[in-house]
């Protein structure tokens, strides 16, 4: 469905990602790891449409997605909830997730869009009134991935959907991806967190200095203990998202 | 009590053309964080074509009371130059707010030169047209009607723009987009065209403030220059980027340059910054400021 292939990015002369590739299968759930300033974020900025990369190719579907716009790139299924959720503050919860309803124009409606993303995670609908503002962390990482999926996405990106959750509320926001992937949406997931990576991932993909050193099964990563090394993570960690 | 009304509706007839023009520049800093000192420009341009349209339209056999009406299509059709100007600002969208300040400047000077190249430094006016309306008593103090239709006006756009901002799915985009560039691209949103848009909607709410105000005035090369001071404080006294800061800027500094003009004319300007000074001490982002659009 999604398929990098060779890409290179620099900025300014900083040579930030360098050969990445990787895919993401239909209904696959495939996760990047990698440390802060690993180059994760700007893999994901580029199939957003928000870096242009250096060379290397993104192809959605079959269609290069390098020189489109970000709307175009929206327009085309790819829904994104950022690391810092980016809820619009000034709008309710209900207009957060309404907002994409009027973007995007598909075959359902904007009521059975809403509906599902809050099927999603029942608990918005306790605060549909709320201001953005007004929201916990936890809550407001639900109403951005909610609002991601109200846009009716074929594809999900979610940058860092458990960082600074509290352990209360990772469970909640795990049975909300779990769930996503089972109604049938690849989701590319970013996270520096190895613990958070769920079992049933279809892939990991670890990213240090820009460049890929480790594919393969979410299990396999606790048997390369130099790739556990670079990440931070250990074989005795409490992997919290094994819904 | 006739003086007092008199000040009164005279206050809120100033505050309604700074309301306009205050507009525009909120909502173009609200939704593109872009400091547009042209807006002084617009108000200059509106006053000029309008006053152009409306004499040609009566020339032309526009019956005389349609003049008001006549003045709305003139600034209105000013829209035009909206995209034109909102495609030179297209470089500076992310640069220091320093680059803005100088090219919406520079923007200022053009505008004023292109104007005196189409019709000159004579002072244009409409005549006694406003007069058509005839006057009401208000309590004692005579009130131009053609007053009372600009407050009007006005009063209609504020509650327009409202509505528009909280009860439309356009201005809840508006909004989001004034709050998140980047994320309301990611949901869709093209916000080139978003831009075209909004600037053309400041363009077009500056150059209706300077057509309604041109019958009770004469247009003046300088005019555009002399708006932004006030145009300026108003976003200040309100808050920079708050459309009910705009409002109630303008009321303030509508009133202030009333009653100056009123008591003691030197002082107007002072009286202002004074005021601004008083605002900015005690709120620093001004009454209303933080708020989006």
């Amino acid at each position: 469905m999604l398929e990098i292939k060779d890409l290179d990015v620099f900025i300014q002369s900083s040579h930030i990602l360098q050969d990445v590739s990787l895919s993401v299968g239909e209904s696959e759930l495939v996760c990047l790891v990698g440390r802060n300033g690993a180059g994760r974020t700007t893999i994901l900025r580029s199939v957003l449409g928000f870096i242009r990369p250096d060379s290397g190719s993104i192809k959605y579907g079959g269609q290069e997605l390098i020189g489109l716009a970000p709307y175009e790139i929206a327009s085309l299924g790819i829904g994104y909830a950022p690391e810092g959720s980016a809820i619009f503050s000034d709008l309710t919860v209900e207009e957060n997730i309404q907002i994409s309803t009027w973007t995007r124009k598909t075959g359902r409606s904007g009521e059975e869009r809403i509906e599902t993303a809050l099927e999603i995670f029942p608990v918005l609908r306790k605060y549909l009134r709320r201001k953005g503002d007004h929201m916990s962390g936890g809550e407001r990482k639900m109403l951005s991935i909610a609002r991601a999926l109200a846009l009716d996405p074929e594809f999900l990106v979610l940058d860092e959907p458990f960082e600074g959750l509290s352990p209360a509320i990772i469970p909640q926001v795990a049975e909300g991806v779990s769930a996503i992937t089972k109604m049938g949406h690849s989701v590319l997931m970013a996270e520096s967190n190895i613990a958070h990576v769920p079992e049933w991932a279809a892939k990991v993909f670890v990213i240090e200095r820009g460049e890929i050193i480790f594919e393969g099964r979410p299990a396999e990563v606790y048997e390369h203990k130099e790739v556990l090394d670079v990440i931070g993570g250990s074989g005795n960690d409490e992997r919290i998202c094994t819904t | 009590m006739g003086d007092v009304v008199s000040i009164l509706m005279s206050g809120l007839f100033s505050a309604a053309i700074l309301f306009l023009v205050a507009a525009g520049l909120q909502l173009v800093f609200g939704v593109m964080k872009i400091f547009n000192l042209a807006v002084g420009s617009f108000y200059a341009l509106g006053a000029f074509f309008g006053a152009t349209l409306v004499n040609w339209a009566v020339g032309e056999g526009l019956p005389q009371p349609l003049f008001f009406f006549g003045l709305l299509i003139a600034g209105i059709l000013l829209g035009v130059i909206g995209p034109v100007i909102e495609r030179l600002l297209r470089p500076i969208y992310d640069r220091d707010e320093a680059f803005q300040l100088l090219l919406t400047f520079a923007i200022v000077l053009m505008l004023e030169d292109i104007t005196m190249m189409i019709w000159g430094s004579q002072p244009r006016s409409t005549g006694s047209l406003y007069l058509i309306y005839g006057t009401v008593n208000l309590l004692g103090a005579t009130v131009p009607v053609y007053n009372l239709l600009v407050i009007a006006a006005a009063g209609t756009i504020a509650v327009g723009i409202g509505l528009l901002l909280s009860r439309t799915a356009f201005g809840r985009v508006l909004r989001a987009a004034a709050d998140k560039r980047e994320m309301v691209q990611s949901l869709g949103v093209n916000t080139r065209r978003l831009y075209v848009i909004v600037f053309s909607l400041g363009v077009v709410l500056s150059t209706i403030g300077g057509a309604l105000v041109i019958p009770v005035t004469a247009t003046m090369s300088e005019m555009g220059v002399e708006l932004i001071v006030e145009a300026f404080a108003v976003v200040v006294i309100g808050g920079l980027g708050s459309m009910r800061g705009a409002l109630v800027g303008a009321l303030v500094v509508g009133y202030v340059t009333t009653l100056s003009i009123n008591y003691y004319p030197p002082i107007e300007m002072l009286v202002i910054y004074l005021v601004v000074i008083v605002v900015l001490v005690i709120k620093p982002r001004g009454l209303f400021g933080g708020e989006t659009a």
